[in-house]
């Protein structure tokens, strides 16, 4: 599993983001490192202890780094100098808190650290479209002329599927070989893809909502058993 | 003079450069609380004299010193002046790895670490940024070297040409860092890294003088 680590001019911050977004890691969260706070404790950032974060937070599958603003993108930066193995490093340009809610369940999911990188690149699109400034990033194309198979469920969850539902069904979709897509029929959306986390919260499905899963792949058949199991049961919320 | 610049006279000037810092260390906070978050004169003062700490005994070669300075810059300055200094440091070292040091290694070296900057910070001229007082000071430094100017020569011009660029910074909208934030409103004041980075060439001015 790849690591992360958050880099921020504020320890409080920083610790408070990182528990924000373990909270949707599940019982196998990411190892997430924090390198946050200036020298004396105050607002700032510093380069070496970066660099040491991220080689703690290695274990062989890369590192992705979350950063808040100004210096620690240049601190960060800077840190991939003096890292054990810069090659396995990457730095997302994802805003801080979306970036690393999505991070952590991706990563979770057993997502590589490409895969990763790619899905936190699209993080502040989630937000833009439930404000309704919707440009149409982050919704895939759908379909690959494969015939996909499906099955139809009503979500039952009081809040719909809200974050830690969806990101339950994000890290489900994302343990199988098959390329899932759910659309909210109620609302007449287009299909996402079922490994996105922000997509699939941009999507907003309220409780009493039908929505169609699809999956392609050799796995489709068992992803979409145990997703359905998963919407049937409510996530186990109730 | 002898027209090559020894380690001692490099270790004096990162001396010279940490001294300037804290005479001036109200000015550029005062300036950074202007058009950013008030924190450059408290947190160069304090990498500078991490820096200090760390040159007794004094680094036996040029690219050890600038290894040290540029190292811990980059850990105790706080704020993006510290991977843009430190960088700037870390790149002149190893231009200056062998052989004695002349005007025209420095001027190699001191290239090496404006183009380190430029790759970090992504700043260019006239974004209001320590660029706009290192660009110009560097060709000056080239062009006094041209005409045949030891380093003592090269340093002076260099150090003026970096307090006109400095000057000029002041009508300029700021395009990079947290006073890109302020927008139309950063015209008017000087920028405190064009600011911070004429003191350290006016600081190798003073020392190469004083060592000639």
């Amino acid at each position: 599993m790849i690591g992360l680590v958050a880099v921020s001019h504020s320890r409080a911050l920083a610790d408070a983001a990182v528990e924000l977004a373990l909270q949707m890691g599940g019982e196998n969260p990411p190892t997430v490192r924090v390198a946050a706070g200036g020298p004396d404790g105050d607002l700032g950032t510093d380069a070496v202890a970066i660099a040491a974060a991220i080689d703690e937070a290695d274990s062989g599958d890369g590192v992705l780094v979350l950063m808040d603003l100004g210096s620690a993108i240049l601190s960060a930066e800077t840190a991939v100098e003096f890292v054990a193995e810069p090659d396995r490093v990457r730095l997302s340009p994802a805003p801080f808190i979306e970036g690393l809610v999505a991070a952590v369940v991706t990563a979770a999911g057993g997502a590589d650290l490409a895969a990763v990188a790619a899905e936190c690149a699209t993080a502040g699109d989630a937000k833009r479209r439930q404000l309704g400034e919707d440009d149409g990033a982050g919704v895939s194309a759908s379909g690959t002329g494969e015939a996909a198979a499906s099955f139809e469920a009503v979500v039952t969850n009081p809040s719909g599927l809200h974050a830690r539902p969806a990101a339950t069904f994000v890290k489900t979709a994302s343990r199988y070989d098959a390329d899932v897509r759910i659309a909210d029929l109620d609302a007449g959306s287009e299909e996402i893809s079922g490994r996105s986390l922000l997509a699939l919260m941009a999507l907003g499905v309220r409780q009493g909502s039908r929505v169609r899963v699809s999956a392609t792949g050799p796995e489709a058949p068992a992803a979409l058993a145990e997703l359905r199991a998963l919407i049937e049961d409510g996530f186990g919320e109730r | 003079m002898s027209g090559t610049v020894s380690t001692d006279d490099l270790v004096a000037w990162i001396r010279a450069f940490r001294d300037a810092v804290h005479q001036h260390k109200d000015e550029l906070t005062r300036l950074d609380s202007e058009i950013g978050d008030a924190d450059h004169g408290s947190n160069m003062t304090r990498g500078l004299d991490a820096v200090v700490a760390k040159l007794d005994p004094a680094p036996a070669n040029a690219a050890d010193l600038f290894k040290t300075v540029g190292m811990t810059l980059v850990s105790s300055v706080g704020g993006a002046s510290g991977p843009l200094y430190g960088t700037f440091f870390l790149r002149m070292g190893p231009a200056l790895s062998s052989g004695d040091v002349d005007a025209t290694a420095l001027g190699t070296a001191l290239r090496a670490g404006v183009e380190g900057v430029v790759a970090r910070g992504k700043a260019e001229l006239g974004d209001k940024t320590m660029i706009d007082a290192l660009s110009p000071a560097l060709d000056a430094w080239d062009a006094a070297v041209a005409e045949g100017a030891d380093a003592a020569g090269a340093a002076r011009a260099a150090a003026d040409a970096a307090a006109r660029g400095r000057d000029a910074t002041e009508p300029l909208v700021a395009r990079k860092g947290r006073a890109s934030y302020l927008g139309e409103r950063s015209a008017g004041h000087l920028d405190p890294g064009a600011t911070s980075a004429t003191l350290l060439l006016e600081a190798l001015r003073d020392t190469l003088a004083d060592a000639a």
